[in-house]
């Protein structure tokens, strides 16, 4: 589904990334993960063609990104709700940015608001909602186009411990109920055993992906409840070990 | 409270000023107490209030033309660095001359009717509003430009979908200045030349030493001045009730 094949990056004299290759099937769940500044964010910047890679290119469905497409979609770090748009109206923005037929997409709004628990929210403005509302909120308008490939950049970092183990959850859920192919970002080991399917573990100057974890967990998992546990413990350690400073 | 304490203010200084009158028998040529004021303004009343009329027209105009071809000025310098260049140290030129000086050059132009009025509340006003739109479509968040360019929008879009909306609290910022120095803009024009308005009343009165008259008229443009900011404070609650909540 996505190929990027030797991606470099440089801003100025800085070496952003390095020799990034990496190939994510349809509907793998991968994440990449690393301390701040090994260009996470920039890869993700890449493959979305919101940036153009100094060398290397990053293919998706077989062609080469050049900007961003319709089927991806991506999901920042904060909310990026417009403050004067409704729930429902900013889950509905990229239907009418990209001159959709609205109706055909506002039963998926409700079902999508359904899902991440904000039924009865649709006529709300963001500032009337809390941080992890406005987060789901976020997901649906990413998931409304009913994208092959979403991005996510970080996109639990922002909240408190508990709004994020639950709608890492529910990322876990939303996944197996609308099938796409995930690329996603974060600094949480337990976020990615729980969620991927394969971890990138990347390390910086140059942002270089250093190994790659296969998670081989069965579904749906949880943090240290079930018979699984063992499993999970040994990967975050393993995790740990690959992100411990050299 | 909000409302009972300004009325407090208000009759105490109209009180010491009725007093002051009384007490140092000040001629009322000079000052004119309250209640000669009052007499001045219920006996031409109905004269008064077609002069405020002129008066407010020719401000609503000049503003209204402001917001018109300032928003999209603004747009113009946001949206190249080539057209900011060009068209910032002109406007900042233009703005630095005072307007006063402008008033008797407009009349030699467009003469004593409401035109040359017209024009200069357009002046006044136009700075504030463009100086307050781009600042605000400027300020316009990394991150919901970022949304959109993930959506592979036009600039277009950009722009109506998101910087201009985005800046629309900053426009009323803009608009909230330039209509209190309107006002003033049409009654310095009324005063350059006109036969109408209630800057011409004012010049006019203090011809025949009939200074209740001016006060009278002064008041006027006080009333008016604070209707049209208000007009547009409610404006804005109704035009963006999300302004408030984002805020803070
Ligand atoms: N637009 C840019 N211009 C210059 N340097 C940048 C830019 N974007 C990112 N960088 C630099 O590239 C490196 C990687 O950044 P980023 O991809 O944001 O890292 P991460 O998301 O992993 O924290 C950092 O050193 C950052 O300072
Ligand atoms: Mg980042």
């Amino acid at each position: 589904m996505i190929e990027i094949a030797g991606v470099r990056k440089s801003f100025g004299a800085l070496a952003a990334l390095d020799g990034i290759t990496l190939s994510v099937a349809d509907n793998e769940f991968v994440t990449l993960i690393g301390r701040s500044g090994c260009g996470k964010s920039t890869l993700l910047r890449i493959v979305a063609g919101l940036l153009a890679p100094t060398d290397g290119a990053v293919r998706i469905d077989g062609r080469t990104v050049r900007k961003p497409r319709r089927d991806v979609s991506f999901m920042f770090q904060q909310p990026a709700l417009l403050p004067w748009r409704s729930v429902l109206s900013n889950v509905m923005l990229p239907v009418e940015i990209f001159g959709l037929d609205k109706r055909g997409y506002t039963g998926r709004a409700h079902d999508l608001l359904a899902t991440v628990g904000l039924e009865g929210f649709e006529k709300r403005l963001p500032h009337e909602l809390s941080g992890g509302m406005r987060q789901r909120v976020s997901l649906c308008r990413s998931l409304i186009q009913n994208p092959r490939v979403l991005l996510m950049d970080e996109p639990f970092s922002a909240l408190d411990a508990l709004t994020r183990t639950e709608l890492s959850q529910l990322l876990q859920q939303i996944q197996q109920q609308y099938a796409a192919t995930i690329v996603f970002v974060t600094h949480s080991i337990d976020e990615a055993v729980l969620l991927s399917d394969r971890v990138a573990v990347m390390t910086p100057r140059p942002g270089r992906i250093h190994r790659i974890v296969d998670v081989g967990i069965p579904r749906p998992r949880s943090l240290g409840r079930h018979a699984h546990a063992a499993d999970v413990a040994r990967l975050s350690n393993e995790l740990h070990d690959l992100l411990a400073p050299a | 409270m909000k409302v009972v304490l300004p009325v407090i203010g208000l009759a105490l200084v109209i009180g010491l000023w009725w007093l002051a009158t009384i007490v140092f028998g000040i001629e009322r040529f000079l000052v004119p107490s309250p209640k000669d004021v009052v007499d001045a303004y219920l006996a031409q009343q109905g004269f008064l209030i077609e002069q405020a009329g002129v008066t407010l027209l020719e401000t609503v105009q000049g503003f209204l033309l402001a917001v018109v071809a300032g928003v999209p000025i603004a747009l113009l310098i946001v949206s190249s660095k080539i057209l900011e260049r060009m068209i910032y140290p002109l406007l900042l030129a233009v703005n630095a001359v005072p307007k006063i000086a402008i008033a008797p050059i407009l009349v030699v132009w467009l003469g004593f009717g409401m035109l040359p009025k017209v024009v200069m509340v357009l002046l006044v006003c136009f700075f504030p509003i463009v100086i307050s739109t781009a600042s605000g479509m400027r300020s316009t968040p990394a991150e919901l430009v970022e949304l959109l360019r993930s959506l592979d929008c036009t600039r277009w879009q950009e722009f109506f979908k998101l910087r201009l909306r985005y800046a629309m609290p900053q426009v009323f910022v803009g608009m909230k200045v330039a209509i209190s120095l309107a006002v003033i803009g049409a009654v310095i024009a009324e005063f350059v030349g006109a036969n109408a308005g209630l800057g011409y009343v004012i010049v006019v009165s203090g011809g025949t030493a009939d200074t209740a008259l001016a006060f009278a008229a002064m008041a006027l443009l006080a009333v008016l001045s604070i209707v049209l900011f208000y007009g547009l404070v409610m404006l804005e609650r109704f035009l963006l009730p999300w302004a408030e909540g984002t805020r803070n």
